[in-house]
């Protein structure tokens, strides 16, 4: 339900690689930084009264352990899908006008964005609660990895602490009809 | 795909990412494979590189970008991907 507006930007700001079967929603890796500009000009729309920006940024201090670096890499083409589908789940959940969503791979400076989520709707409530839902459902569910590094030279992939065969942290489905197929027999997965 | 080479007969190569393939020692692990279930594969996984054990029993196996239950049987020449917890965001 997006206006003649969104989709004429949206065809200007699309990055002309992928065939998009929904304007108003587009979920990207990217490997460069994350442009909130762009964000924000993909869900554009006259209809709206609220544009949500989410940029989630590496954090240089962790109960006080210093982080020096983040880096990100991801099944290119299974994290590009999830992320569609989520956006276009998202505008569909709650009824946004438009939903965008870049995720960062590669190597990334404490204060830059690995992650950042735009969402407009006609009211602030909506597109400030898809963002948040998108969000937890892209930390659970996009197989995208996070290494930390560290000041004293060490690094480590993050890889969630199991609860054992019943839904390590990392492959959740969640609650929605997202993805059916795609969830493990192997371990019931806790719904949230 | 990500991971397109095609593997040898009685070969299978699967594609392993952050730390699977840190433990692993490779992101592109070949090993012997004559069929079976993806529940067989975990354990020839096992058998190739034991130090990835108690990662790979939290992971997830995707054939052709689908998430596969253990059950699931592993065609020669699939392009399988073994998918470790996730941390995004």
């Amino acid at each position: 339900m997006q206006g003649q507006g969104t989709e004429a930007r949206m065809q200007q700001t699309h990055r002309g690689d992928r065939d998009h079967a929904r304007p108003d929603a587009d979920g990207a890796l990217v490997r460069r930084p994350i442009d909130p500009q762009r964000l924000l000009a993909a869900v554009a729309s006259p209809e709206a009264g609220a544009n949500v920006l989410f940029l989630g940024t590496a954090r240089g201090f962790t109960d006080g352990v210093e982080t020096t670096g983040l880096e990100y890499e991801a099944h290119d083409s299974m994290a590009t899908e999830a992320l569609e589908r989520l956006c276009t789940a998202a505008v569909d959940r709650f009824s946004l006008l438009a939903c965008a969503v870049e995720h960062r791979l590669g190597r990334i400076a404490i204060g830059e964005a690995a992650v950042g989520i735009a969402a407009s709707a006609p009211h602030r409530r909506a597109a400030f609660e898809a963002a948040e839902w998108l969000m937890e459902r892209i930390k659970r569910e996009v197989p995208i990895w996070k290494c930390e590094e560290w000041a004293d030279g060490r690094r480590a992939w993050v890889h969630a602490e199991p609860a054992p065969r019943d839904g390590g942290a990392g492959h959740e489905r969640g609650d929605g009809p997202v993805d059916p197929g795609a969830r493990r027999s192997r371990g019931r997965r806790r719904r949230r | 795909m990500q991971h397109a080479s095609p593997s040898a007969a009685g070969r299978l190569r699967l594609a392993l990412f952050a730390g699977l393939a840190e433990l692993a020692g490779t992101r592109s692990l070949e090993i012997p494979w004559d069929g079976g279930s993806v529940g067989d594969l975990r354990r020839a996984i096992v058998d190739a590189r034991p130090a990835v054990a108690g990662l790979l029993d939290r992971s997830a196996v995707a054939i052709g970008g689908r998430y596969a239950d253990d059950d699931v049987p592993v065609p020669a020449g699939a392009d399988v991907a073994i998918l470790p917890p996730v941390s995004g965001g």
